[in-house]
């Protein structure tokens, strides 16, 4: 929580940026602000059609393949985890074990 | 996860008889495949629907041949359409018969369930298969889980290196017809108590891939049903129905409104375009029937009341038609607005097809009255796309929710 912390748990510039692109997405779809460790699909939270938006989206702008267990609702729920996911799956691609 | 005991999938094969030219169509006409499948269908379809039955050879061979599949890439033996050209394809099928562009959707869905949410070692096991000639349905629906598929009862519980399924689905399309059955239940790992049903709406659910033949699956066909009689809709009981845990596709469970919203979406696109097709085959009756038929001395198109039919029936076979191609660019572009686009096209068609298919049999009045008739078809075959894949009231809600979701 406090700031010494961000320099223990890695925050890359890449990281950032992500987080910022997914803040964009959900402020732009709803309409409301968001922090990166709310709970999106808590009581009053976000629909399953929009679940699949999130996927959608994160596919088409990271270039990335969300399949399997990958799609558990955990990866989903906050920005942060968004984000951990991302960076999961580029750096696998990137390893050259990409999904066609 | 490893060792799928799948290894003698067969081969793709993509020899039709020597007679049947096939390519893939190009970019968005299915040209020459439309041709192939009016040749096999029109003229027959009429038949298949008083008979109540496909003729299984046909559904193999353009299943060997990768059509009831269409948008499976070709590296797992599929015709790698895009969303858009399948869709253009659907619609000339549902045009024809909406009893065998039923089999696609269920055989589609089934596909893009596997290609979704399987393993590569799943989608190589099954994808195969299912543009191999093997048949698939797809199962959500329960007595009494239809429009809330939250209320889903069926069973998935781990044992060891397999998965014991337990419960019951109903109207589950081509299931009569279906080598595989992509069934959808509750997961459970040995041991944990699985006794309380529904308890949780967002709980952990599985799509198992089961052979039609593994000993405690029963199937039994929905006597007559109103429209697309041809589909083999069938009932499915599940009686401890033991598969390899390797049919699990994904390997582990998922929240059930995500695994079924995505399921989904692909037989939303299906059942959309099928109506476009269906809207297609009424506007072509009318307007035949409207200036051969005379009355009063003149042709019935002459008549302007007459007229207005062909015109609403214009508008309506159009405007399903824009709001597919929308849904199908979505979707071919990776746009997260697909999801909802999805939803729109399958309540616009699906309406206007219901409402242009009682129109059309208003035109041709006792020419198209009897069963078989292609409007006589379309008109019980659209009213019941106006209650699957999310029934006219799920798709507003839905669509409510959406605009809900986006407003302060
Ligand atoms: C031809 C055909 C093919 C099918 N194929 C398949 C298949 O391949 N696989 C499969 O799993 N299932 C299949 N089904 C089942 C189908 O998915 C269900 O029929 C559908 O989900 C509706 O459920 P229900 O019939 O139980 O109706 P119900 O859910 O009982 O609904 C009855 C009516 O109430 C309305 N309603 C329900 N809840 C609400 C609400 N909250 N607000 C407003 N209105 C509401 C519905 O829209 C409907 O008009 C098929 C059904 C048919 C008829």
């Amino acid at each position: 929580m406090s700031s010494f912390d961000t320099g223990a748990t890695g925050t890359t510039e890449a990281n950032e940026a992500t987080e910022k692109e997914i803040l964009r997405f959900l402020e732009a779809r709803t309409k409301r602000p968001w922090k990166t460790d709310t709970d999106l699909f808590a009581s009053g939270g976000l629909s399953s059609l929009f679940a699949m938006e999130l996927v959608v989206h994160l596919e088409k702008t990271f270039g990335i393949s969300i399949r399997g267990a990958d799609l558990r609702l955990d990866n989903f729920r906050t920005v942060t985890s968004m984000t951990a996911l991302v960076e999961r799956l580029r750096t696998a691609a990137a390893g050259g074990t990409a999904d066609a | 996860m490893r060792d799928l005991p799948l290894s003698d999938s067969p081969a793709p094969d993509r020899e039709l008889s020597p007679d049947t030219q096939l390519s893939s169509g190009g970019e968005n006409s299915p040209g020459e495949p439309a041709a192939m499948v009016t040749a096999l269908v029109a003229g027959e379809a009429d038949g298949w629907d008083r008979a109540g039955l496909l003729p299984v050879a046909l559904l193999r061979k353009l299943g060997a041949a990768g059509w009831l599949c269409a948008q499976v890439p070709d590296a797992y033996g599929g015709r790698g359409l895009s969303s858009a050209a399948g869709g253009a394809f659907t619609a000339h099928v549902g045009s024809l018969c909406s009893s065998l562009r039923s089999v696609m959707t269920s055989q589609g869905m089934a596909a893009w369930t596997v290609e979704r949410f399987g393993t590569d070692e799943q989608r190589t096991a099954f994808l195969p298969r299912l543009t191999g000639g093997d048949l698939a349905a797809a199962g959500f629906s329960e007595r009494g889980a239809g429009s809330d598929l939250s209320a889903m009862t069926t069973r998935v519980r781990r044992e060891g290196d397999t998965v014991v399924l337990d419960g019951h689905k109903v109207w589950v399309t081509a299931a009569h017809y279906a080598d595989l059955l992509v069934l959808f239940g509750r997961y459970s790992e040995a041991g944990e108590d699985d006794g309380d049903a529904g308890a949780d709406d967002a709980g952990e659910a599985v799509a198992v891939v089961v052979p039609a033949d593994t000993p405690g699956v029963r199937v039994t066909r929905v006597a007559d049903p109103l429209g697309c009689r041809a589909a083999g809709h069938a009932d499915i009981t599940l009686d401890a129905v033991r598969v390899p845990a390797a049919h699990v596709l994904g390997g582990s469970p998922l929240p059930l409104p995500l695994l079924v919203t995505t399921a989904l979406a692909y037989g939303r696109m299906s059942v959309a375009w099928g109506c476009v097709g269906i809207l297609r085959g009424c506007l072509t009756a009318a307007a035949r029937h409207a200036v051969t038929r005379e009355q009063f001395g003149v042709p019935l198109g002459e008549h302007q009341l007459v007229a207005r039919h062909l015109a609403e029936l214009l508008v309506a076979e159009q405007t399903a038609t824009r709001a597919c191609e929308h849904a199908s660019r979505c979707w071919d572009e990776g746009s997260p607005e697909q999801v909802v686009a999805a939803v729109l096209a399958k309540h616009i068609s699906a309406g206007n097809a219901a409402r242009g298919a009682a129109t059309a049999v208003q035109v041709l009045a006792s020419a198209g009255a009897r069963d078989g008739h292609v409007v006589a078809r379309a008109h019980r075959d659209a009213k019941l796309m106006e209650i699957i894949e999310g029934s006219n009231e799920m798709c507003q809600l839905m669509l409510a929710r959406h605009v809900l979701d986006r407003t302060v």
